[in-house]
């Protein structure tokens, strides 16, 4: 079951080009999760699929629409994006930010319905911000934060989160607070979830399905037994890694390693 | 949550209207010739016409008014959508080369066109509809300019927004000086008294051409003013939402143009009403825009409304222009934002 196919792409910005040709697809239903070292494109590639940074050529298809020709409000309504740095202007409350989520789903704008109502409530409920609601957002931990964000992504109500570095800044409790959540809403809901985590031992415990990258191109994919060996981390982050069982779930994890 | 929010505005919204009637009051009764609430009243309302209060009402006072009123919600509103859309809270039309592109384009009309002839005739009434046209058209142009010059790598650079408005202000500035000073005396003028933003000379005509403008881009803005709230998030969220962000903000930006150019056309032009009536609508309602909006029409309203009054009475029977007035209220409280918003 193949949802999201990304097909050909060459992906970059004005005068650089970060990725030459590039085809991988995304399984429904699963975690999935793009591993790589710092400017390998990981992130250029989740911008491009999010349809936030145009293609020079290939595409990204949704169900078997490429998505550049679909409605990019029918588009909002199937894949919701948590971007890798994000503002919130001051005085935004809680509940204000995640009611934008709703922005796809509405008619005529700025008008609330029941539906919403009850969508924002329970993404609100979701990620646990009951008591926060109507706090205005800076006086939130980077923690709480993040998880605003990813209440307003649900709120958007749709299959597919695509999720650029969701554990960036936090401490060590918090990500796997995140990476919890994240998991949850996969095998509550069968949420599709695609993200960038630099953590990899994160990456090998809760995903389904890991895509390691490197200078632009695809170097290996599979399940997190299949890419975290010794080779593919050698080849993929020049690491001589010691790769032993994680406790928790079973995959391998890293547990220490030196240049090579 | 939003129903406070909605009985907050409300609240701030009547007291602003009372306020625009209490400006509207002072404006009417007084002047070079004073009448009383009762004259004014009668007057208005047909019982014992006098020719002498008609011609001061109707002709000199009730105009004036009426621009200024326009002038400032339509100033109002473009500041608040100019603001929103750059994410810069010190944006103003006037600091953005609007203002002067507008301005040198209608100067430029004035010196072709002969505007010193504009009396009575049949033709000068089509000419000052054609006005906001080429005001348009100027304000227009300047913003395109600006645009291209802050245009980069694919997205709007907010700083070289502001650098090459000022750059294209000045540039604009220095054209309308230019051909101003190749008028004859009478045309030079009027245009030094409507470059630095005055109205004393309103009458019913420059309202039927602004009015149409006022009316339908302000309600154009005010339906989209909602997507104002979703550009003060990151582009990207605002694109991964599905707002056809580039769409909008070029309808939002290109409708407050319209506005713009249809208020210098008119008054010339004045300054900081943009940049004050939305930060002091923020102060008041919040930052949810479709509230911000219409507050800060009203402001703009009565902040124009008052000052021509100040300017109309504080040397009487000597006049000073709308537009000083405006700038020795706005300077101070411009650098009161820069001190206060560390930018």
């Amino acid at each position: 079951m193949q949802e999201l196919i990304v097909d050909r792409a060459a992906i970059g910005y004005s005068n650089a080009l970060i990725i030459e040709e590039l085809s991988l697809s995304i399984p429904k239903n699963k975690i999935t999760t793009i591993i790589g070292p710092n400017g390998c494109g990981k992130s250029t590639l989740l911008k491009a699929i999010a349809r936030i940074l145009k293609m020079k050529s290939g595409a990204v298809y949704l169900d078997g629409n490429a998505i550049h020709r679909l409605d990019t409000k029918e588009v909002a309504k199937k894949m919701a994006i948590l971007p890798q740095t994000a503002n919130a202007p001051g005085g935004l409350k809680v509940y204000e930010l995640v009611s934008y989520g709703r922005f796809p789903h509405q008619k005529r704008l700025g008008a609330l319905k029941k539906e919403d109502y009850a969508a924002i409530d329970r993404a609100i409920e979701v990620t646990g911000l009951n008591e926060f609601k109507n706090r205005p957002i800076e006086a939130l931990s980077g923690g709480q934060r993040q998880r605003v964000w990813i209440a307003m992504a649900l709120a958007q109500e749709t299959e597919i989160l695509v999720l650029d570095e969701p554990t960036t800044y936090l401490d060590m409790a918090h990500q796997l607070d995140i990476l919890l959540l994240l998991k949850r809403l996969n095998e509550e809901e069968g949420r599709t979830i695609i993200m960038v985590l630099h953590d990899l031992n994160h990456a090998s415990r809760f995903s389904d399905y890991m895509i390691a990258m490197k200078g632009g191109e695809l170097i290996t994919e599979g399940t997190p037994a299949d890419v975290m060996t010794c080779l593919n981390l050698q080849q993929v982050f020049n690491i001589d890694a010691s790769i032993v069982k994680c406790p928790f779930s079973e995959n391998p994890i890293c547990l220490s390693y030196q240049l090579c | 949550m939003t129903k406070k929010a909605f009985s907050r505005f409300t609240l701030m919204m009547s007291i602003f209207i009372v306020l625009t009637f209490v400006a509207f009051y002072l404006h009417v009764t007084n002047g070079i010739f004073d009448m009383s609430v009762w004259d004014v009243c009668k007057t208005i309302l047909r019982i014992n016409p006098n020719e002498k209060y008609d011609l001061v009402i109707f002709q000199f006072r009730l105009p004036r008014i009426v621009i200024a009123g326009l002038v400032g919600i339509g100033l109002g509103i473009a500041g608040t959508v100019i603001q929103g859309v750059t994410k810069n809270g010190l944006a103003d039309p006037g600091i953005l080369g609007i203002n002067a592109g507008a301005g040198a384009s209608i100067v430029i009309f004035m010196y072709f066109f002969q505007l010193s002839s504009i009396t009575s005739t049949q033709s000068s009434f089509s000419s000052i509809l054609m006005m906001p046209i080429f005001g348009f058209v100027g304000g227009a142009l300047a913003a395109t300019l600006i645009y291209l010059f802050s245009w980069r790598n694919g997205v709007l650079d907010m700083q070289r927004l502001i650098l090459s408005g000022i750059a294209i202000s000045s540039g604009f500035g220095a054209l309308s000086l230019y051909i101003s000073l190749k008028m004859n005396a009478q045309d030079y003028e009027m245009a030094a008294v409507w470059i630095s933003g005055s109205i004393y000379n309103a009458n019913w005509t420059f309202v039927a051409s602004m009015l149409p403008w006022i009316v339908i881009l302000g309600a154009i803005i005010y339906k989209k003013s909602p997507l104002l709230d979703y550009f003060q998030l990151e582009e990207s969220t605002a694109k991964s939402l599905g707002i056809k962000v580039e769409k909008e903000k070029s309808i939002l930006l290109l409708s407050s143009i319209g506005l713009v150019s249809a208020c210098v056309s008119v008054s010339g032009g004045i300054g900081f009403i943009g940049l004050m009536a939305p930060h002091i609508a923020k102060q008041l309602v919040g930052i949810q825009h479709k509230y911000v909006l219409p507050m800060s029409a009203v402001i703009g309203m009565f902040l124009l409304i008052i000052s021509d009054y100040i300017a109309k009475t504080v040397f009487a029977p000597s006049e000073l222009s709308v537009g000083i007035v405006v700038s020795i209220i706005g300077i101070p409280y411009f650098l009161y934002l820069l001190v206060k918003l560390k930018v």
